[in-house]
Formats: C-alpha cells, sequence, structure tokens
C-alpha cells in the first residue's frame, strides 16, 4: 500500500474515526484503525464493536492495499506534522509516514484481525434532513438510562410511522419524546432502539444542512452523510409501551418562564439531598412556591411568579431531572401538567401559534413521593 | 468476655461453674469461636478460631452455642443502665458502647474521671450482672483502645493532653480502622509500630498510602479522632452471611441459601426503616478466595423478593465459567436511604426492579413472623424436597 495525502484531509479523516476507538480495549486491533487505500480515495474505519465509523478521503494513491494502525497514534501524529503532502507507505504490519523532513514507522497488525463493520444497504433506507435528525436526538437521547439493570431502556426509540417520525428515550424516572413529520422519505413502518453512543456518533460527525440516509438490517443500522457512515448494531427487545404512561387526563396546568424556574430549581439543589436531590414545589394562584428540607443539612425556600388558576397542588421532584428536561425546552416559557402528586407531570414547551410547524415535544417527570 | 458472661448467668449451676469455657459454633462443623474464657485463652485459642483448632489447643473446654436472645437482651439491658448514666450513650455493637459526658461536669463535679469509670462499672455490674472494662479518654479511638488496656474487668483513663504518649505503645495492626490491606501496604514500607510512624513526614505519608489514608493515619496515631458520639451511628449497610457445614456445589441448593440471606436482610433493612440501592454478593469458595460482586439499582429496594432476584443474579454471573463449591455465601445491602426519604416513583410499574406489591407482602410476612415466630412463614422454595421422592411444588413464595 502507497499513498499520498494532504494533511488536513488525512488529520480530518482520523479525527473522524478516531472518536470511534474504545479508550479501553481487550482486543488489541479494536486500538487501531482501518486503512484502505482504492482507487484515488482512502478509507477509514475504527469500531468499538459496537459502533462503527467509516469514512473516506481523496488520495493519490500510488499502491492499493490495506493495512491497520493504532488510531489514536496516528491522529497525534497528522495534527503535528507540517501542512505539507503526506507519504503513507505499508511494509509488512508497519505503516511509514513521510512529511517534509518528518518520519515515523508504527507498527500495526494484519487488517484481517479487523472486524467486518456490518454490510447495510442504504437502497432499501429512507432520508432525513440532517437538521430533523440532530433536533430529535439532541432533544430525546439525554434521558436514556445508564444503568445496566433494563438493557432496553439504554437505547432511543426510533419510530418511523403514520408519516412521521418520533423519538423516545426513558429511564423509567424521566421521559422525553419528539415527534416531527417524516415527509415522503420514510415509506413503511420503523421501530428501532438505538444506542445512544450511535447517536452522539451522528450529532458529532453530520452536518445540519446536509441530508442523512439512513439504511438497515435486521440487527444495524447506518446512517451516511457526504463522505462519512456511522454504523451501530440495534438493542434487540421490545421497548416499554410508553404511550400508556403518558397522561391524557391531567387537568392542572402551569405556565412558567423556563429561564426563572430552572434557576429557582438550581438554588433549591444546593440544599437538596445528594441521593435524592429531593425538592417540593407548591402550585398556587400566580405563584410557584419551592421548598427544600434536607435532615442534617438544611433548608430553603423560593417563590416565583406563574399563571396557574388550578386548585393548589404540592408535589415532590428530583431537582436534577427538572433541570435537566429544562435544558432542552428551547422557549421562553414551558407549559406543565398535572393530576395528582403521585401521578406523573409532563413538560412541554410554549410556541405561539402556527409556530409548531408540525413538531410536539414532551417530556414527562415522575415525582417523588411526599410524606406529608 | 461478654458472650461468656451471658453463657454463664443462663446456665448458673452448668457451665456457670466452668472455668475452661468457650462459646461459639460447633466442632463438627465449620464453627468458630465468639468468645472464650481468660482461663482458656491461657492455651492460645482467640475469637474466630475455628472451633475444632481450639479443642485441639484446649481439650477439657466445655463449648457451648451462642445464647443469641440472651445475648440481646442484656445488651439492651446495659444500654438502659448506661442511658441512665450518660446523655449520649452509641451502641458500636451488642457488646461495645460510646458515652459521651460532656455537659455533665458541674454534675461531677469533686469525682474524678477515674472514679466516674469505676462507678458506672459497678452500676452495670448491680443492675444487669455484667461485668464490664472502660476505657476513658477525650477522643474516641483512644477510649476504645483504653477499654482493651482494662481489661479484664477494669477501668483505664488516659488523662487529657496524655493521648499522644498513650498511643506510643500500640503496634499499628492494632488501631481500629487499620485493616488487613493497609497493614500490609505500611508494612512493605516497614512500618510496624506507632513509634515506627511518628517520625514520617505527613508529606510521605500522603504519598505512600494516598492522601486520604496518610492523612488519617498521620492524625490517629497522635491520638486524634474528631468522630463525635452519636446516638444514631448512621449505618452504612445491612448484612447476612452464612458458613454452610458442608460446601455447596448445587445451584438449586445455593439458591436457597440466597432466599434465605436475603430474607434476613430484608428483614433487617426494614425493621430499621431503610432501603438499599446496592447489594453486593459474597461468595468463599472451597479454597478460601472470596469473590465479590455488587450491583446497584436504579431505585432502592427493601423487599425479599427484589433482594433475592438481585442476588441470585450476582450468583450467576459469579458461577459464570467457574467450578462451584463455596463453603461461604453472604448477601449485604448497602448505599442506604430511608425508607420514606423521597421515594422515586416509576413510569413503568412493571420494569421496576421492586414493585409496590413486592413490599406489601414483605411487610405483611414480618407482621406474621412478629406475632407468631419466626418459623410462621417460609418461602416454598426453603421446604426440602420431599424424602421419598414424591414430586412437590417446592417453587414460589
Amino acid at each position: 500500500m502507497n499513498f499520498t495525502i494532504t494533511r488536513k484531509n488525512l488529520h480530518q479523516g482520523l479525527a473522524a474515526v478516531s472518536a470511534s476507538i474504545p479508550t479501553k480495549t481487550t482486543l488489541p486491533v479494536l486500538s487501531n484503525i482501518l486503512l484502505e487505500a482504492t482507487d484515488g480515495q482512502v478509507r477509514i474505519s475504527g469500531t468499538d464493536l459496537d459502533v462503527g465509523v467509516r469514512t473516506r478521503t481523496p488520495a493519490e494513491v500510488g499502491q492499493e492495499g490495506v493495512l491497520t494502525a493504532p488510531g489514536k497514534k496516528l491522529q497525534e501524529i497528522a495534527r503535528e506534522l507540517p501542512d505539507e503532502p503526506v507519504q503513507v507507505t505499508s511494509q509488512g504490519d508497519q505503516i511509514e509516514l513521510r512529511c517534509g523532513r518528518s518520519r515515523f514507522k508504527l507498527n500495526g497488525l494484519p487488517a484481517d484481525d479487523f472486524p467486518n463493520l456490518p454490510e447495510v444497504s442504504f437502497e432499501e433506507g429512507w432520508n432525513a434532513p440532517g437538521q430533523v435528525l440532530l433536533s430529535l436526538v439532541q432533544h430525546t437521547a439525554f434521558a436514556v438510562s445508564t444503568e445496566e439493570s433494563r438493557p432496553i431502556l439504554n437505547g432511543v426509540l426510533w419510530e418511523l410511522k403514520d408519516g412521521q417520525m418520533r423519538m423516545v428515550a426513558t429511564n423509567g424516572h424521566r421521559l422525553a419524546k419528539m415527534t416531527v413529520p417524516a415527509g415522503s422519505s420514510a415509506q413503511g413502518g420503523a421501530e428501532l432502539i438505538v444506542p445512544p453512543a450511535a447517536l452522539q456518533q451522528v450529532q458529532r460527525l453530520f452536518e445540519k444542512e446536509n441530508e442523512v440516509h439512513v439504511g438497515r438490517d435486521a440487527n444495524h443500522l447506518g446512517f451516511r452523510s457526504g463522505n462519512t457512515e456511522v454504523y451501530t448494531r440495534l438493542i434487540e427487545g421490545t421497548y416499554p409501551n410508553y404511550e400508556q404512561v403518558i397522561p391524557k387526563d391531567n387537568d392542572k396546568w402551569a405556565v412558567v418562564d423556563r429561564e426563572s424556574f430552572a434557576s429557582a430549581v438550581r438554588r433549591m439543589a444546593v440544599v437538596a439531598s445528594d441521593q435524592t436531590h429531593r425538592i417540593r414545589i407548591g402550585f398556587h394562584q400566580g405563584a410557584m412556591r419551592l421548598t427544600v428540607l434536607t435532615p442534617d443539612l438544611g433548608e430553603g425556600e423560593d417563590e416565583i411568579e406563574i399563571q396557574y388558576e388550578g386548585e393548589p397542588l404540592e408535589i415532590g421532584f428530583n431537582a436534577a431531572y427538572l433541570l435537566e428536561v429544562l435544558r432542552y425546552m428551547d422557549t421562553e416559557e414551558v407549559k406543565m401538567g398535572f393530576k395528582a402528586p403521585e401521578r406523573a407531570a409532563t413538560i412541554e414547551p410554549v410556541r405561539p401559534d402556527g409556530e409548531e410547524g408540525g413538531v410536539e415535544y414532551l417530556c414527562l417527570v415522575m415525582p417523588l413521593r411526599l410524606l406529608d | 468476655m461478654f458472650f461468656v458472661q451471658v453463657a454463664r448467668l443462663e446456665d448458673p449451676e452448668g457451665v456457670g461453674r466452668t472455668p475452661l469455657l468457650m462459646v461459639g459454633g460447633s466442632p463438627s462443623g465449620r464453627g468458630v469461636i465468639t468468645s472464650a474464657s481468660y482461663e482458656v485463652r491461657a492455651y492460645g485459642v482467640r475469637s474466630g478460631m475455628p472451633t475444632a483448632q481450639a479443642l485441639r489447643l484446649c481439650p477439657e473446654a466445655t463449648v457451648v452455642p451462642v445464647p443469641r436472645g440472651a445475648c440481646a437482651e442484656r445488651s439492651r439491658a446495659v444500654r438502659s443502665v448506661l442511658e441512665e448514666l450518660a446523655p449520649v450513650v452509641q451502641a458500636a455493637s451488642i457488646d461495645e458502647f460510646y458515652l459521651d459526658l460532656s455537659g455533665m461536669e458541674r454534675l461531677l463535679r469533686g469525682e474524678s474521671l477515674e472514679e466516674t469509670a469505676h462507678r458506672i462499672r459497678r452500676r452495670v455490674l448491680e443492675g444487669t450482672r455484667i461485668s464490664v472494662s472502660i476505657g476513658g479518654s477525650t477522643r474516641k479511638m483512644v477510649a476504645k483502645l483504653a477499654a482493651g488496656e482494662a481489661k479484664p474487668a477494669g477501668v483505664h483513663i488516659v488523662p487529657p493532653g496524655g493521648e499522644a504518649a498513650f498511643m506510643r505503645r500500640f503496634r499499628l495492626a492494632q488501631i481500629p480502622g487499620v485493616g488487613p490491606a493497609f497493614l500490609s501496604a505500611l508494612e512493605a514500607k516497614g512500618l510496624s509500630t506507632v513509634e515506627d510512624i511518628l517520625p514520617v513526614k505527613l508529606t510521605w505519608l500522603e504519598r505512600w498510602f494516598g492522601s486520604t489514608r496518610g492523612r488519617w493515619l498521620y492524625h490517629r496515631v497522635r491520638g486524634e479522632d474528631p468522630s463525635p458520639v452519636s446516638p444514631g451511628e448512621d449505618r452504612k449497610s445491612v448484612s447476612s452471611e452464612r458458613t454452610f457445614p458442608r460446601d455447596l456445589v448445587d445451584r438449586a441448593e445455593m439458591e436457597r441459601a440466597l432466599l434465605d440471606l436475603s430474607a434476613s436482610v430484608g428483614r433487617g433493612l426494614r425493621k430499621r426503616g431503610l432501603r438499599a440501592r446496592t447489594v453486593t454478593l459474597k461468595a468463599r469458595t472451597t479454597r478460601f478466595r472470596n469473590r465479590t460482586v455488587s450491583r446497584t439499582l436504579p431505585e432502592p429496594v427493601e423487599s425479599d423478593t427484589a433482594l433475592f432476584q438481585v442476588a441470585r443474579e450476582l450468583l450467576a454471573s459469579v458461577l459464570e465459567g467457574r467450578r462451584p463449591g463455596y463453603r461461604l455465601l453472604g448477601v449485604s445491602a448497602s448505599n442506604l436511604v430511608e425508607a420514606e426519604e423521597g421515594a422515586q416513583l416509576a413510569l413503568f410499574q412493571e420494569e421496576a426492579v421492586e414493585s409496590e406489591r413486592d413490599r406489601i407482602l414483605s411487610r405483611a410476612a414480618d407482621r406474621l413472623r412478629t406475632r407468631f415466630g419466626e418459623g410462621a412463614l417460609r418461602p416454598g422454595r426453603m421446604v426440602e424436597p420431599n424424602p421419598r421422592g414424591r414430586e412437590e411444588d417446592t417453587d414460589g413464595a
């Protein structure tokens, strides 16, 4: 193998892939990236076996070939090289880089040891505008569970049906759901449970302005945009029936200024228990009263103006969950809905009529039980 | 000695008259000595020693089982006497208490700390017939070590300002909180006594043993211990473990043992109004290797069902790819929260590790056991399979 590439292209390609390389691995070849020089381009791939990234970059290929080499080291070298063409040559399992007067030799491993990225067909997939896909990911992926006890909740549910595209994530205590019109791009239905690590790569690598092609096989999903592809295994199983837990009969509504609500919750959180993050919120006509009482620590209280008409209501919350949800609401005001202190509360953005654009965003937060 | 004293009080005509007395498990199985009389200790017998070995050292000794109920009762009696005499009493274990006498200076005017200690010793003896040893100091750790110096049946007071000098007599292994791992790290640096450590600068201790441990040790060897005497010492964990008369190799048998241990931990939690987020399984192999695995749950649990469920999964992970053969199993619950403190409600009831039903069931079982005795209710799984081999459904709760 032998090719010449600009330093910039080499570095960009390596940077795109190296984030998919696991930091700790029992399989040494996974610390490496796969370089494949073919007709006028170099393909660079990296994977941790769950998520894989592949990118193509133009190069002057003298002799075609494949090789694996230590990903992070290559990237660090490419970053430090002068801005001149880089000549890359393989010598057995070693890779040699020459750039100006610099020369490096790194030990690689046989390319046969490198795992194959899934063969996902993009022909039968669908397209999504980058902006839409990235917005769905950004507004939901934060809510996935990080506990190992319920693997299914470690993924984001991605649904395509009835001309709509939807992502849902939950850890069983709070839930985020966003629905957008899918347009004509998505034919047929799909229900996929996607590891958030793959969606993070999508967020990191793809541009809002570009269309993203999505392809799948039975167990894998692939994203392609521009010269870059992200592959992931899908999480198997049935996602819990989230529709069932979304309250339909909430009858108490509060409209709250998002920023002043969030800062009041942050203040209360300082004195909340490190374990439960429990704060108490009282909804009264025109006012929200926040209190916190933590044995052995102390107490705090605060009040902000809100629009609220219903009967007074006292409800306990994990402050961390509230703050997280509020961070992803991108409107000045949010609307909260309740039925009773021990039922799920809804939080949604308040947009002026006609500005929704068919986008629905809803978060649920399950309260903490209050004793007295 | 507490256990020996209680055993004697329980049977004054029998073991009450035996000087060579040991309290502990049976020598035929894997029992260990809980406590031995001073006469037996002269033969080299120590607590924690296998009973069979202890009997080889002192064949004439009598071994009696630990009178558990009586011990708990006597311990409560000692505590209530102590509570009459001191404003703050902390039970450190069944036979160890800390008293904080601060604030009693005016009441105790004219009485030295030594005289006070002797008076407390007399009162406990009169009220409970238990003879205690008392150590006194301005610091908890020093008082504990002083109590050791006071044995048998005496008083040892370390005068204020004399803490550092008092500490000089100890080996590092004697300092409460210095465990085997720390000890071998210390020995690797050639440090085995308090005297060895005193000339070492704090920065070196921090560099060698980490900043927390280094600093901790630096202060302890100088008799400095900031911890207060607190009556409701926070519990860090509730656990239960058992050494089996013979090694367990059968999975079903191990699971039965786990069910029993989980139930005992569950009862311990509920009795104290606690829930646990972390469940730990300890398994000691035939070759004395300890395997410890734990899992932290999304929500704290308290029911036998949930604890057992997690313990069983942990056991499966321990057994995976390993040859079975375990002499000891233990279940421990930690990361504790008050049961009612801000319980997080779940969106998906069926997904929860523990349902409201599990909790109600466990609490109902507790009430039945309190009323009709420990054996009143047992999980079907715990019933031994029919020896005549008739098939019976022994599964379920």
